[in-house]
């Protein structure tokens, strides 16, 4: 068992069709016994190597753990991760699938905030006469964190949401929210701009590998196969 | 045991000096401090959440600590306090340490602003003096002074507003300066857009709230960014007068030179260092002093006098402190109660 080398894989969507292409492109056809619903596979002239279908950021902290050897996620999924995981991880490639910003967006009819500082004054606006913390709604609370402590912004609260972020600022849940977009189109659907300098992070899907797996020749030779 | 003994020693000059002895609280509610600080701030504090859910933290500070005592005990008048005990907190470097011995002292509630300043330098330095401690440096800054000078500047209300709160935080301040001087945040293209949309929001009900905000009150502040731009030319003027403003350092029998120079080059008005500084009355120390306009920077809550002393040997910070005047109001305080204090690090000595 421990010269099999553990693949995690995205488990669905954009991300998965992705990398199943890259892997055709690669002359890694994948092999699974039990049909689509199957969460293992094979790769036909990979005998070694073991395939699990995850979740994007289970991928991330399963390569932190060692369960991983090699994997394919965002890049603003690591980054997200607890500082303790980004350090036993190491990126091999960035993909040229997956690009997308981590962005700050606004309610379109708050035609008074355009970059964030004009945010930070808001939010201070809030502190100072509702009494209350400015809401930020998110998935990616530390990337939202650090860039809002790195741009001054301090007077806000942020709300863990675990989908459908673009409606948080018209139910209620918060104000303003931070989320990828990849064209903006789902943003402005859902009458939300981007700030002028709204920009968290650009990510992309990148083949990541665990860093003591790296220490094994074998298991280095397999990620260059990608 | 030395830092025992420190800890006595010091408490005596306190105690000689009409402080009272406190005991502020172990535990905060961390609300107080998140309220005040930020969510950034929460990642420095050791906070647990208690069996009703609420968010309690080890108290990251004894003068944060000392204030909320102050508005729990529901005081009124001045309050001479002095403590001796432990600060917890996080540091972003990772070779301080969590836990800091402190023994510090507050003057809360007086109106006497420069004599107590005065008397919080003086004292300090005499207890330093008292556990014969002689090769120290004295650093010292005046906050206000810096407030003065924003406020003398032709650029817009909202633009003085944020360079005073961001005065704190060096690195993002460095950026406020470069938008100021590039006018990178201006985008000519959205705010005609923006004044289409304008008119178009005007007609509706002002009272009607858009993600917190009602339309009146958007409306409010985008008409006064429009009706309040600022100059182009001014903007890279007003640019270089605040970095050269922050690059004055001298010895303190020396400030009032500099600072007349530095006026007089701008032509700006002289009155800022008429009133009398507290800090003109370390004119008359042994010590070595020195006055920067930059120093006091990495306290959020300091609003005038501020000082350090440093070790001359090692230049690790013995001491600390300065005037928080607006501290009480943003923990709660309906009123503004003016404050100055500072503390002794025991671990440093």
């Amino acid at each position: 068992m421990k010269e099999i080398v553990t693949i995690g894989l995205p488990s669905k969507g954009r991300l998965k069709e992705s990398t199943v292409k890259l892997l055709k492109k690669n002359n890694l056809k994948l092999i699974s016994k039990g049909g689509d619903r199957d969460y293992f596979a094979s790769l036909n002239n990979l005998p070694n190597a073991r395939v699990i279908y995850l979740h994007a950021r289970e991928i991330i902290e399963r390569l932190g753990d060692g369960t991983l050897d090699i994997g394919i996620s965002g890049l603003d999924l690591l980054y997200e991760s607890a500082i303790n995981l980004q350090k036993r991880i190491k990126v091999m490639k960035k993909l040229d699938f997956g690009k997308a910003d981590l962005v700050v967006a606004v309610p379109n009819d708050w035609i008074d905030v355009q970059t964030v500082a004009d945010l930070e004054e808001v939010s201070f606006h809030f502190r100072d006469k509702k009494n209350s913390r400015l809401r930020v709604a998110t998935k990616y609370p530390n990337l939202t964190n650090k860039f809002f402590t790195s741009k001054g912004v301090t007077q806000y609260k942020i709300i863990i949401s675990l989908g459908a972020t673009e409606i948080y600022p018209f139910t209620g849940s918060s104000e303003i929210i931070t989320d990828i977009a990849s064209t903006g189109s789902t943003l402005k659907a859902n009458n939300l701009r981007i700030l002028k300098n709204g920009s968290i992070l650009k990510t992309q899907a990148c083949i990541l590998a665990s860093k003591e797996s790296l220490s094994d020749i074998k298991k280095r030779q397999i990620v260059k196969l990608f | 045991m030395k830092s025992k003994n420190y800890s006595k020693k010091i408490s005596e000059v306190f105690k000689k000096g009409g402080f009272v002895f406190s005991k502020p609280d172990v535990l905060l509610d961390s609300n107080y401090i998140i309220q005040r600080s930020g969510e950034s701030f929460k990642k420095l504090m050791l906070t647990f959440e208690d069996d009703s859910g609420k968010s309690m933290c080890l108290r990251p500070d004894l003068t944060v600590a000392s204030c909320v005592k102050y508005l729990e005990d529901n005081f009124k008048g001045t309050s001479k306090i002095y403590y001796s005990g432990q600060a917890y907190r996080r540091s972003n470097n990772s070779k301080d340490s969590i836990i800091n011995d402190q023994v510090g002292l507050e003057i809360i509630g007086s109106k006497k602003k420069t004599s107590d300043d005065k008397e919080v330098i003086n004292i300090i330095l005499k207890s330093i003096n008292k556990i014969k401690i002689k090769n120290v440096i004295v650093n010292v800054g005046d906050v206000s002074l810096f407030r003065q000078l924003i406020d003398s500047l032709k650029i817009p209300e909202r633009w003085k507003l944020r360079l005073t709160r961001h005065f704190w935080r060096p690195k993002y301040f460095e950026d406020l300066l470069s938008i100021l001087e590039t006018n990178s945040d201006i985008d000519s293209i959205t705010v005609d857009f923006d004044k289409k949309r304008f008119s178009e929001m005007k007609k509706l009900n002002q009272n009607q709230e858009i993600a917190g905000r009602k339309i009146c009150e958007i409306l409010s502040r985008f008409d006064k960014k429009i009706r309040d731009p600022r100059s182009f030319a001014e903007g890279k003027k007003t640019a270089k007068i605040i970095k050269e403003f922050l690059k004055i350092s001298c010895p303190i029998d020396q400030m009032d030179k500099y600072l007349e120079k530095f006026f007089k080059k701008y032509n700006i008005k002289k009155n800022l260092i008429k009133n009398e500084l507290p800090i003109k009355s370390l004119l008359r120390s042994n010590y070595k002093i020195i006055f920067s306009t930059n120093f006091g920077r990495d306290i959020e809550y300091y609003t005038g006098m501020v000082f350090e002393v440093l070790s001359k040997k090692n230049k690790r910070e013995i001491a600390r402190g300065g005037r928080y005047d607006d501290l009480l109001k943003s923990l709660g305080s309906k009123q503004n109660i003016s404050a100055v204090g500072a503390a002794i690090n025991l671990k440093n000595l």
